[in-house]
This record gives C-alpha cells, structure tokens and sequence, in this order.
C-alpha cells in the first residue's frame, strides 16, 4: 500500500549549540509527541526559528524544504501530513467571513 | 518550442535541444535540461576543431531517448564528411549522453573535441516571465569533473558534468582528444547530474543514487505499461496508432511526486507543466480508468495527502480545498509564488469526489474509499463551507491572493473566457455553470460512497438531498429561456452570464441537467454555432468574444469534447456521442495521433485539417486522455454492479472496434463493438467525419456483443 497515515517522524533542531530531539508519531490524525528515540520512518533536521514557525503555522514546510532550510530523509509524506495537522496563520478572509454559514438557500 | 526536440523521463525531468542536440538558451528560450520546474543546463555546444555539427537525421528512439546523426561543417550544400559524430541521449537524473565519432578515412585522425557548458539555473516562471536571477553562481573543477553550481541564502542547486574518456575540464566546459584509427570508432560517455543541496551535501532527488552516473532504466518499464495496457483491434487502422501513441505519451508523462514513493500519477503536459495538477491529473485519471486504473488511485492518494487543512491567503487555500498546482523551483521556494502548492480551483475538490465514486465503480478498491473517507467528507464539506462566496446556495470563486493567485479558477482560466453574450466580462465572485454539475455530482457519488462503504445512511440522506435541491434551483436559475441552454455563469448579482458555451455538454455528463431539458442542450452542442465538424467549440459563433482560434473563446479542446462524449452517452444520444468521437479521432489522425490541447474552431467544411492553436502544449495528458475516453463513450462501456455493461455505438466508418482485456473488478473483460458496415463501399474512407457526409441516409446498425473472461 502506498498510503502510510501512520508513522514516526523524528525533528532534530539546533539551538545555536544544542540540539534538541523530539519525536512525533502520527496515527490516522492523531499526534504524539514525545523526547523518545523511537525509529523514524522520516528524518527532520533544521532550526528552532524555523521549526516554530512551522508549528504555529507561520511557514510553510514546503517551501522551508525547496529553499533547503530543511533537511529530509525518509518519507516526505509524513512532514507534509505533520504541517496539515499544525494550526494555520490568520486569514483576512475568515475575519471577513464566518465560513460556516452553510445553510439551505431559496 | 516548435522545433525543439522534446524528451522526457520519468514526469518532471527533460531536456530541449536542437537537432544537433545544442542547448543554447537564453533567458526566454525555452531549451535546456530541466528538472524540478529548475534549468540545470543552459548551454551544451559540441565542436569538433573548433567547428559546430551539421545534423543528418534524428531518431526518437523512446520518449526518454534520442539519437542524433551530425557531421562536421555547417552552411555547405555539399557534405563531404570524413567523419560522423552520433550523440544518444538518455533523460534520467540529468542525462547520459553517449558521444561516438566514427572516421571514414583510411588515414589516423586526431580531433580536438569541445563541449560549452553552462547554467543559469532559472525557475521555470522566470523562463515565462523573463525574470532576473537573485543569486550566486559557482562554478568549479573538482575531481574530473565540472560542477555548476547556484546559490541563494540556503537555495542551493547543482550540475556536475564528467566524462568517461580522460577530459580536461575548466570553468566554461571540457575538452577531450581523439586519435581515432582508420575506420575506427572513437566514444565517451558523458553525464550530466543535477543535485539539490542541503546544508553542506547534495542529493540527486529522484533515484537517490550515489555517484555521477545518469542513465536510467526506463525500457522495460514502458514495455510493461505497453503490455498492462488493453489491446485495441479495429478495421481503422488510425484508430490503433492513435491508441498506441496515447499510451506512450501517457507513460511519459506520468509523473512521480516526491511524496509518493515512485508510483506515479498524470502531471499535465509538457513542458511547462509537468507537475502534479488538481483539475488535470483527476480529468486524466478519469479518461484513463479503463485502461490505467492504478493512475487514479495515486492521484486520489496524492492528492489527499494535500488536501487544504487551513485558510491560507497567499495559496487561496482553505479546509477541504484539492490543490491546484505544485512547483518545485526557485520562487516557490522564496514564496515568491504560491505554488508549495497553490489551492486556487474551485472544481478540483468537487472532481476528486467523483474521481473517487468513479474508481470504487471500476476497480472495487473499497479499502482506498475507506482510507480517504476522511478527505472526501473533508472535500463534500469544503462545498457548502468554503466555496459558497455568495452565500446563495452556489460553488463560485474569487481568488485571495490578488498579486499571483488564478483570476478564473474553472478549468477556462483564461482572462477574458467568462462573458456575457455581448462580450462584457463579469465581476468577482463568479459561479460558473459546470461547478454546480460537478457539486451536484460530487454529492450524488458521495451518498452513494457513505450508504455502501462507510455505512452511513444520515449522511447519504443528506448529501442526497442537497443534491436534488441543488439541481431543481439549478435548473430554474441558469436556464436560458430564448435560447435553451445552461448559462455560462451567474454574476455577484445573481444574473445569468449569458453567452453559450461547450460547458453545457459538462453539465450533461454531471448529470444535473433535468431530463426534459436536455434535448435542446444536445441541440445547441450539435448545432453549427457550437460543432465544428471537428468537435465542439468552448465558446458559440456568434458571442462577443467568439474568435475561432481565442484559447477558451472559440477553439476546439479534444479534452473538453471526450466528456461532452461522454454526457452525450449519459443522457442516451449515442449517434451524437458517436459524431464527436468522430470528429476527435480524425483530428488526431491530422497530428498523427496526438491531440494537442487545442485547435482551431474553424468549420470543418472550411478547413480541411484541423488548425493547430499556435502555443497549444504538446504532448498534454487530458488531450493524451482523449481518445482513451473516446473509446470508452464508443463502446459504451459503464461498470454496474460486479458487471462492465457495453452498448457500442460506432462512428460511421468504423466496422468493427475490439477493447482486449480491460482490467476492473470483473478481472479483464473484452468489448466488442460493431458498427456500420460500409467500409470499403467506396473505396477505402479516409476520415470518419466525412463518412457522415458521404452516407447521410444510411441508418446506423450496431452489433453488440460481450465476453466475461473473469
């Protein structure tokens, strides 16, 4: 099968000399996060600025991986399935809009 | 682009040269070697003695192979060779290019042989926009080897160049000396490897190999698609290499995401997109289930991956929302443009539903319609959530990002595509007509995907539902009385964006058309305004903007015309269907089997031949796509149950039509299609459209015949 919902990623992020290890286990939506060496199906490695950003959704992972700010090894899939679990940054349109107006129209 | 010569591996990697295999671009010459939407080689000029190669011939060995008959001199009529220089190209992780010279003297010969080597490591948008490099460029000898190199903050990209036989190398390229024998043969190998860098090392990011080596191995896995594929069998010879070509071009313009672990799924075309498209890989994934069901399956699964999580102005994203586009190079990396990916579709969400029910359908895959339940409520939802801009009950888009996002996010995203009758162009939001078809659709396949696979009856109920009330509003609010078609569009008013448009036969095969309607909507397709003999213009003779070659205003799309084919089947016009497939094949017949994304709307009866839209992209999968549909709608083809159904109903012309094998839930069946026997009648007919003129009166018999060999 192609589809892999469920894995372990593993960030390394330096910290000016540090670096700091965590792990992340997504399970079909579920997130786990831990300082726990477990095996990584997919390898992280990249600064804290920029894994914050990430987190809070603030940047954008792709982008952070073209421009080569981010190192990769393993299964790319699952650091893009993280980011779509991350919370997303402000967007003029939803302060403009509720989006969940649906409703029935006549 | 016309007269470059193309190839391509494996989706995103090409190389443009010309027939002498020279690469010399400039900054909005679209040549070179490319890879990831980035140039990794701008300049490759092969001397011999300081002198540049007069091509003899070149032979497309495969879509990702090339080979290149030169001689010395240029500009002489005469050619008097004492040697000849054959160059095999092979596409793979840059290229491997396998440079033979061969002497013809009997005397011994010693040749200076020069290459000119260069990059400008330009993002394929600054090639369409011509725009000016923000970087660093580096380039070294290191090891025998010659590396190009490109950087930009942490941006960096690499080329090396290295050669089998003993080289000298310096900054501008390398230089070699062959002492060839009397008779003799003298040959490099010479490899061209791009690489991505990260921090301090670099990668090759397609087949991860270690070392300088470029050659693929693409044979066998073209024999293989070749094999898998269903065989077609018919008294018309053109249909078969039309067949043929299709599936080749198929084949080289599938595309492996980095995400997906090598399985592949249609990017659009090439060479500016080959990339994974939203609308255009579902479109392609659909022509192609009858032949390549694995195709939508990683397009569903590429895709869902992708699937918009949040509101993101910049990429016009939104929870629920299939991506549009997705670009690799330089200004996507800077967030110079939106594409890591770019949302701004409003149709791609609504398809990857029916993508979805159509594959279930085919291929009974159910355990990949349980694994994507999630994104596809996600994608139903985005419906009513998201894409409501009006709040009047309709699908309609204006994009966010009003610096680099899609002004019109339909499949016509063209600027001036949506107009009223008399040419005026709408505001913002816009709801097109064939968005509401696909809404319709999309949720019609859903309850059915929720009743038989997620086991959930409320939802279907209501998806249902909503389904039959969009359809009764739709029917009344787009409707044009005095011309009885579908409107292109409602405006930000509510009002009818008059003009008539090939978006009716859409609307057909979405099913949202009431029965009642949908005569007169056949009529109009089939009428002059709209059919040219060739096939179904996108905009009416006779609409302001109407302009026979205007790329959405008034050419023919061959894509657009095989599911207008195909809402002609649904709605029971099987002689119509079988007119546009017609009219289609003898076109492609016209290109020698490949379709290019659009031609002409001129009349048939005026020109002889279709007319080639000036900067139509070639090879392009959903007119790669077409014929494949084409066959599906002429034979009827539909899965019901565990069952195919095939009803054939042939061109005129055609005799007799064979599909061999044709994979689904069913295992492999063969179709069976008779048509109307007049072939050889007068001779052997040429072209299946003229047929219809020739035999008017003849009523059309089909045969029909089926083999289960399940």
């Amino acid at each position: 099968m192609l589809r892999k919902a469920t894995g372990v990623l593993s960030f390394d992020i330096s910290d000016g000399a540090s670096t700091a290890h965590w792990s992340v286990v997504l399970k079909k939506g579920d997130v786990l996060v831990s300082r726990a060496h477990d095996e990584a199906d997919c390898v992280v490695t990249t600064d804290r600025p920029l894994f914050d950003g990430i987190v809070r959704g603030e940047k954008n992972a792709m982008a952070a991986v073209l421009r080569g700010e981010v190192a990769v090894e393993g299964d790319t899939e699952l650091l893009v399935l993280f980011q779509r679990v991350s919370p997303g940054r402000p967007s003029l349109f939803a302060a403009e809009k509720s989006p969940s107006q649906g409703g029935r129209h006549e | 682009m016309s007269e470059g010569l193309v190839q391509i591996l494996d989706g995103n990697t090409f190389v443009v040269s010309d027939s002498r295999g020279d690469i010399e671009a400039s900054l909005t010459d679209p040549t070179g070697l490319f890879s990831f939407d980035t140039r990794f080689l701008s300049k490759w000029i092969l001397t011999l003695d300081g002198e540049r190669l007069n091509p003899l011939s070149v032979d497309d060995l495969q879509y990702f192979e090339t080979r290149f008959f030169l001689v010395p001199g240029t500009g002489t009529v005469y050619v008097d060779a004492k040697l000849s220089v054959i160059r095999r190209r092979a596409v793979g992780d840059g290229f491997h290019e396998e440079l033979t010279i061969l002497n013809h003297d009997d005397k011994p010969v010693e040749i200076t042989v020069r290459i000119e080597a260069a990059s400008d490591f330009a993002d394929l948008f600054e090639v369409k926009d011509a725009l000016k490099k923000q970087g660093k460029y580096s380039n070294s000898v290191e090891n025998g080897s010659l590396r190009l190199g490109y950087s930009r903050e942490t941006y960096r990209r690499a080329t090396s160049i290295s050669s089998s036989a003993p080289a000298i190398f310096d900054e501008t390229g390398l230089t070699l000396v062959a002492q060839i024998e009397p008779h003799g043969v003298w040959t490099t190998d010479l490899d061209v490897v791009t690489a991505v860098g990260v921090g301090g090392t670099y990668t090759t990011p397609k087949y991860h190999r270690k070392g300088r080596k470029a050659r693929p191995n693409m044979e066998s896995s073209l024999d293989k698609w070749l094999e898998d594929a269903p065989r077609v069998e018919s008294d018309w010879e053109p249909l078969k290499s039309t067949y043929r070509r299709s599936l080749v071009d198929l084949a080289a313009l599938r595309f492996a995401p980095p995400v997906m672990g090598g399985h592949s799924l249609p990017a659009a075309g090439l060479p500016w997109f080959m990339t994974m498209f939203g609308r255009d890989s579902i479109f392609t994934s659909l022509q192609s289930l009858p032949f390549t069901p694995e195709l939508a399956a990683t397009t569903l699964l590429a895709l869902g991956d992708w699937q918009g999580s949040r509101l993101d102005d910049f990429r016009d994203e939104d929870p629920g929302r299939i991506l549009h586009e997705m670009r690799y190079g330089e200004m996507t990396a800077f967030e110079e443009r939106p594409h890591s990916p770019y949302y701004g579709a409003a149709d791609a969400t609504l398809l990857y539903v029916v993508l979805l029910d159509e594959y279930e359908r085919w291929t009974g895959d159910r355990k990949l319609v349980r694994d994507l339940e999630q994104q596809a409520r996600a994608a139903l939802a985005w419906i009513d959530e998201y894409a409501d801009l009006m709040g009047n009950g309709y699908v309609s888009y204006q994009r966010r990002n009003e610096e680099t996002g899609l002004e019109n996010q339909c499949w016509k995203d063209s600027w001036d595509s949506i107009s009223y009758s008399n040419g005026e162009i709408p505001g913002f939001p816009r709801a097109t007509c064939e968005l509401q078809g696909y809404a319709y659709d999309a949720k019609v396949r859903g309850a059915r995907l929720a009743r038989l696979v997620w086991k959930d009856e409320a939802y279907a109920d209501r998806l249902e539902h909503e389904a039959a009330d969009l359809k009764r509003r739709f029917n009344r609010d787009f409707w044009v009385e005095d011309g009885e078609y579908f409107a292109l569009a409602l405006d930000k008013d509510g009002r009818q964006v008059d003009a008539l448009s090939s978006n009716n036969g859409h609307l057909l095969w979405s099913g949202i058309v009431d029965k009642k309607k949908a005569k007169a909507v056949v009529a109009n397709l089939m009428g002059p305004r709209l059919f040219t003999g060739w096939g179904i213009r996108t905009l009416a003779e006779g609409e302001g903007r109407f302009n026979p070659i205007g790329y959405h205003v008034g050419t023919v799309w061959p894509f657009d015309n095989s599911f207008i084919a195909w809402g002609l089947r649904r709605y029971g016009f099987k002689d119509e269907a079988a007119q546009i497939a017609a009219g289609i094949l003898d076109a492609a017949e016209c290109f020698e089997g490949r379709l290019p994304e659009a031609f002409g709307g001129y009349a048939r009866s005026v020109t002889k031949y279709p007319v080639q839209y000036p900067t139509a992209c070639s090879p392009q999968a959903w007119s790669t796509g077409a014929p494949l549909l084409l066959l599906r709608t002429m034979l009827g083809l539909e899965p019901l149950g565990e069952h195919l159904v095939i009803d054939p109903a042939l061109p005129q012309g055609i005799g007799r039509l064979e599909l061999l094998d044709i994979p689904g839930r069913w295992g492999r069946i063969d179709a069976f299609g008779r048509g109307r026997v007049h072939v050889g009648a007068r001779g052997s007919r040429r072209q299946l459209g003229l047929a219809e003129e020739l035999m008017p009166k003849q009523k059309r018999k089909n045969g029909k015949k089926a083999r289960v060999t399940a």
